[in-house]
């Protein structure tokens, strides 16, 4: 099977001196990519540049406008984690549209797994603000061009941080689901098991978060019990995920206790829900520990491309595994609530 | 129009929301309510927390006998997010702050733009009325 990488593009200007989203990320996702030794069997397409039409379908007009302003009249701090440099925006297009061209070629050759190495990151980036280091959400750029062709998305995020970005955006869209395992409390603060999408979208979105410690079995029992039933009802016809690598042991932004083993599974894992071969794309998110990021983006990569992974093993033990059942009922109790009152207000 | 019964106050340890939370507390002793201070604690806060829940910052407490506003009145949150994102969260349950009070501009940010406000942001979006302190004001 081959891999669809996105081509380099140059990133570096993108920089805040000791900031942890740094080029240097992108650096460790390519060595990973290389220590595949895929040779013919990698599939490097070129770097697209997000047209505004490609992404007005997820961010509002005037807050392209304003970050492009912003950017190209130098740049600054946007909040106390995310910043902006004079190239930023130019370099958040390429992020964002380079999707959509492994996308483009995954189509073509009904074949293949995908890999977008792009950075800033971009699943806190809501429709109309930048936040969490994240300017474009570029997975959910890559949905919602998908959805317009008549696809059904399924999106993956395990990134260790709730992807409040990409959750707002699809939240009443019957045609995306969101479903995102988190450490909690943790930044953003969203992600609550009761949040569980908008009147149109009820059920399509699903939120497992998992206390401080939790571990790869944990996680994967979380997918596993409370997303997979949903998953199957939903028939994905494609797979995106929004592959943060921070819920690794020893990424310093959180605490959960993944191994590189775990990613591998849980790869291997979400390359299942995926209907044929060429509907499965990765995008990198976070991870700011540079050699668990590039052994767990190793890991994810060679078990969804079918082959073993021989790294670290997976992790088990940690806390969370009693309360995933209460979070399945909690989440079933709040989708019973919610169209019981649509029931009411339709009789009324 | 009801008095105000709960002011929710942006706080990030700057001088604009210190000026912010003075104001609040001075507003609170008119209208009787409580003042809750929230700090967002942001994504790279978990290199380095700089505030912990449950221990209101000494320099908060100074103030409030500053102002002579009851302690008693004074609440202290950490919540996770971005500064707009939870001072709007504090709008609703459980502490459905009726006004929203945040000083004009934090650390390190430009004027005259929309992105990288947070008081524009948080008046842009909020569900009740905002109170944007500039940072000279002294009161009269």
């Amino acid at each position: 099977m081959v891999l669809v990488v996105n081509e380099t593009f140059d990133d570096s200007s993108h920089e805040d001196a000791g900031h942890p989203e740094r080029p240097d990320r992108l650096v460790a996702a390519r060595t990973a990519i290389d220590d595949l030794h895929l040779d013919e069997d990698l599939v490097v397409v070129p770097a697209h540049s997000a047209t505004r039409e490609e992404l007005v379908r997820v961010h509002i007009g005037n807050y392209l406008d304003e970050l492009s302003a912003y950017c190209y009249s130098g740049g600054g701090d946007i909040d106390q984690d995310t910043y902006a440099t004079l190239n930023s925006f130019t370099i958040a297009k390429y992020a964002a549209g380079s999707g959509l061209a492994v996308i483009d070629e995954l189509q073509r050759r009904n074949d293949g797994v995908g890999f977008v190495a792009a950075r800033p990151p971009g699943h806190h980036a809501l429709a109309d603000r930048a936040m969490g280091f994240c300017l474009l959400n570029n997975v959910a750029v890559a949905a919602a061009a998908l959805r317009s062709q008549g696809e059904r998305v399924l999106i993956v995020d395990w990134d260790v941080h709730h992807g409040n970005g990409t959750q707002q955006i699809f939240w009443d869209v019957p045609e995306v689901l969101y479903v995102s395992t988190h450490q909690w409390p943790l930044f953003p603060g969203t992600g609550s098991v009761n949040e569980v999408g908008g009147r149109h979208a009820t059920d399509r979105t699903v939120n497992i978060p998992l206390p401080p410690g939790a571990t790869g079995d944990v996680v994967r029992r979380g997918i596993d019990e409370m997303a997979g039933p949903v998953i199957d009802a939903f028939d994905p016809t494609w797979v995106l995920v929004s592959a943060g690598f921070d819920a690794h042991r020893e990424d310093p932004m959180a605490d959960l206790r993944l191994t590189s083993g775990d990613f591998a599974l849980m790869a291997r894992g979400v390359s299942d829900y995926a209907p044929q071969p060429g509907r499965l794309v990765m995008f990198l998110e976070g991870g700011y520990d540079l050699d668990a990021l590039r052994s767990s983006i190793h890991a994810s990569l060679s078990a969804a491309l079918g082959q073993t992974y021989d790294g670290e093993s997976p992790s088990n033990g940690g806390p969370g595994t009693e309360q995933i059942e209460r979070m399945r009922q909690a989440r079933r109790s709040t989708i019973e609530l919610l169209h019981t009152s649509d029931d009411e207000e339709s009789t009324r | 129009m009801k008095p105000f019964q709960s002011i929710a106050v942006g706080y990030d340890g700057s001088h604009d929301a210190t000026v912010a939370a003075r104001w609040a507390m001075e507003a609170a002793k008119d209208f009787g309510a409580v003042v809750t201070i929230v700090h967002a604690t942001g994504l790279r806060e978990h290199l380095h927390q700089q505030y912990v829940p449950d221990v209101t910052p000494p320099e908060l407490i100074a103030l409030a006998q500053e102002c002579a506003f009851e302690e008693s009145g004074l609440h202290w949150l950490v919540a996770n997010g971005d500064p707009c994102s939870v001072l709007l969260r504090m709008a609703s349950p459980p502490i459905n702050a009726d006004m929203l009070v945040v000083g004009s501009r934090g650390e390190g940010k430009r004027e005259g733009l929309l992105l990288g406000s947070t008081s524009l942001e948080v008046a842009e979006h909020a569900s009740v009325p905002v109170v944007v302190v500039p940072s000279s004001y002294v009161e009269r």
